[in-house]
């Protein structure tokens, strides 16, 4: 995808324009303590954009207390996956970050000390640990089939 | 501080940013692969250990701790004073050890509060741990499960913020009608001040203006009460941030600021007020630029730097902005005994003060049984900040450590200084001190290498600097037990004038304080 699709995409924020193949996540949250405020889900898709805080695609989910499974339809992938290549050798890299917005603010909650104080979370089910999440630990790849990834939510 | 201006101004902190959800954490920088060859370290240290203690009982008092101390009647000798009517108060690590492991640094121990209760016949003892949601968890399971400071466990748990291995096993303060666990780099924890029973980790903003923006910060353990009941504290951030706490004698909070102090150095122990400002004193650490990816537990994330002047921030208490700063001669202290502020503005203040932190490593070599040599200790420094910006030092002979006054004159100016010393013993203190700061002299009582003495604090019904009495805890190395002595405060060189047993030893603590009733 060149930059410019890349930065409509980001802003639009709602939908998105396949190029090659279009497929679809279903990302499961668990452990969400109450079902006040929302789910806001962050995608992004490759390290760049994750870094500079540049969603793919973002999701809002009435919270339930439990589970909730929030479903991406219609996203980029690379069709090279289906030529025997290697997944991770395409740009084909996503990442979720989540956070519980118990309070409504429609902001992640932090102590003073810019530390999260509502819940949040990670594809691949990464926690942080002494110190932020690394991309690596929470990347996961699309490829033709619809692809399943999970989180525990930390309070 | 107006609030809106101070979370503005937060706001700009390091990294609140999406993409930084989680700030890096006091407690270590990373945590690493080759953690098989850690646990082997533990493993190591409580071989070492137990096999060190057959030839050195006095290591008596960092053995582990298995369990509570269900409430005990003291043996008393002497007189006991019919005017000491309240509750002493101790914390300290106690618990270093599951399964084959043994932590490697002893500030790494669960926290356990011991109290003495005075009544006019008897003094009671129990002890308890700190139900912190690490100990209970680590108990469950009867194996560590998160890293420590030091300590790198095999598959520890995550940690995503500090308070997850918060042990608060450093200081203990009565607030309210409770008593608060403290510990360095997260919550307080408030506990039942009669049973001992733990009932939450306090969320310092609850109840205030500040809602859960002060939930899981740093609230250090050597808050100053000043006289009129106000608690002032502050904790370090990761970022090298301080925030600064004024809190109501209930407990909540009236006013919190934050200085960007540009503090490389990690670790920060203790602080001072004076009537009108907070002192801020960092040592002469700064961050440990490692290469070895095994050394990236907070204990090994600093070092000292001998090139680099200590110091002090001085901090209006009213509006918590930095006022003004003075550079001291390189130096470490942990603790400080007090700092007090003339009218034309010049500071006074003392601190145990040393010239490097090999206590750091010598405390971590003590838990594998390597007695440390006190020829490395620090000293008392008597400090002060002129208003044209210079400074003067005056350092008194001896060691000295654990340095308290009294109560009422936090803050305000004091002429005694209680400390500890050592004088017979090589490797534990032994001696308890006062220093006249005016005169020089000193009113000492040696306890003799029999004993190891603990934090010493003055109880006095009185206002009155020189009144009342110098409590403590000492741990009887010969007869394994800890006795509870009690000096009249004018008078230490006669000894104490009374004596209380337990029937066994407690683990040594660190600080305590006293809540008369
Ligand atoms: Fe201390």
């Amino acid at each position: 995808m060149n930059s410019t699709l890349t930065t409509i995409c980001s802003i639009a924020m709602l939908f998105t324009t396949p190029l090659l193949s279009a497929k679809t996540l279903e990302f499961t949250i668990d452990g969400i303590k109450s079902s006040k405020g929302k789910i806001y889900v962050q995608l992004f898709k490759g390290e760049g954009n994750y870094q500079s805080n540049k969603a793919y695609l973002s999701s809002i989910a009435v919270a339930k207390q439990g589970q909730i499974t929030i479903r991406f339809n219609d996203l980029d992938v690379d069709d090279l996956a289906t030529d025997g290549a290697d997944a991770n050798d395409l740009n084909n890299d996503y990442a979720i970050r989540y956070y519980h917005d118990e309070n409504d603010s429609a902001s992640m909650e932090t102590n003073l000390f810019g530390m999260p104080t509502e819940g949040y979370g990670y594809s691949n089910n990464a926690k942080a640990n002494y110190g932020p999440v690394k991309y690596k630990q929470i990347k996961f790849y699309l490829t033709t089939e619809t692809v399943s990834n999970t989180s525990t939510i930390v309070y | 501080m107006q609030r809106r201006q101070l979370l503005k101004n937060i706001a700009g902190l390091a990294g609140v940013g999406a993409s930084s959800l989680v700030l890096g954490n006091p407690i270590a920088t990373l945590v690493n692969s080759s953690t098989q060859r850690k646990a082997d370290l533990l493993v190591n240290a409580k071989q070492a250990f137990s096999s060190a203690i057959k030839t050195s009982p006095t290591l008596l008092g960092l053995q582990n701790t298995t369990g509570n101390f269900p409430p005990q009647q003291l043996i008393i000798e002497g007189k006991l004073p019919n005017d000491i009517s309240g509750v002493l108060y101790r914390n300290g690590p106690a618990k270093f050890e599951r399964g084959d492991q043994r932590y490697l640094h002893q500030f790494e121990g669960d926290g356990m509060i011991n109290s003495f209760t005075f009544s006019e016949q008897s003094i009671t003892h129990q002890g308890k741990f700190v139900q912190t949601t690490k100990f209970i968890a680590e108990q469950q399971k009867n194996k560590f499960l998160y890293s420590g400071p030091l300590s790198q466990i095999e598959n520890s748990r995550n940690v995503s913020l500090a308070d997850a291995v918060n042990t608060a096993n450093i200081n203990v303060i009565p607030v309210n009608d409770e008593i608060w666990a403290l510990w360095e780099s997260g919550s307080a924890t408030a506990m039942n001040a009669k049973t001992l029973d733990t009932k939450r980790r306090v969320n310092l903003g609850e109840n205030s203006q500040y809602g859960d923006k002060l939930k899981g910060l740093a609230f250090s353990a050597h808050p100053k009460i000043e006289a009129n009941g106000d608690i002032w504290n502050f904790g370090l951030s990761p970022s090298g941030h301080i925030a600064l706490y004024q809190l109501s004698s209930k407990g909540i909070v009236k006013n919190v600021g934050m200085i960007n102090a540009h503090y490389r150095g990690k670790m920060l122990h203790d602080f001072l007020i004076t009537h009108k400002h907070i002192l801020i004193i960092l040592p002469s650490l700064t961050a440990n630029s490692v290469n070895d990816s095994s050394a990236t537990a907070l204990f090994k994330s600093f070092k000292y730097d001998e090139n680099l002047p200590m110091q002090v921030l001085v901090i209006d208490k009213q509006s918590l902005t930095l006022k003004k700063q003075f550079e001291l001669d390189a130096g470490f202290a942990f603790h400080f005994g007090n700092a007090w502020e003339e009218t034309d503005g010049t500071i006074h203040f003392d601190a145990s003060i040393n010239t490097n932190v090999d206590v750091m490593d010598e405390l971590s070599e003590l838990m594998s049984g390597k007695l440390r040599n006190l020829d490395n200790s620090p000293h008392t420094a008597l400090f002060t900040l002129h208003t044209n910006g210079s400074t003067t030092k005056s350092s008194i002979e001896g060691d000295s450590e654990f340095p308290r006054v009294y109560d009422h004159l936090v803050g305000q100016r004091n002429k005694k200084l209680y400390t500890l010393s050592h004088t017979e013993s090589n490797f534990w203190r032994d001696t308890v001190c006062c220093l006249d700061t005016d005169s020089g002299e000193k009113d000492k009582f040696v306890y003799g290498e029999d004993f190891i003495a603990e934090e010493h604090i003055i109880v006095s019904n009185t206002a009155k600097e020189g009144e009342g009495y110098l409590v403590g805890t000492a741990l009887h190395i010969p007869s394994k037990r800890t006795c509870l002595n009690i000096f009249k405060a004018d008078s230490l060189s006669e000894g104490p004038i009374c004596r209380a047993w337990l029937p066994y030893h407690i683990p040594l603590g660190l600080h305590g304080s006293f809540k008369a009733s």
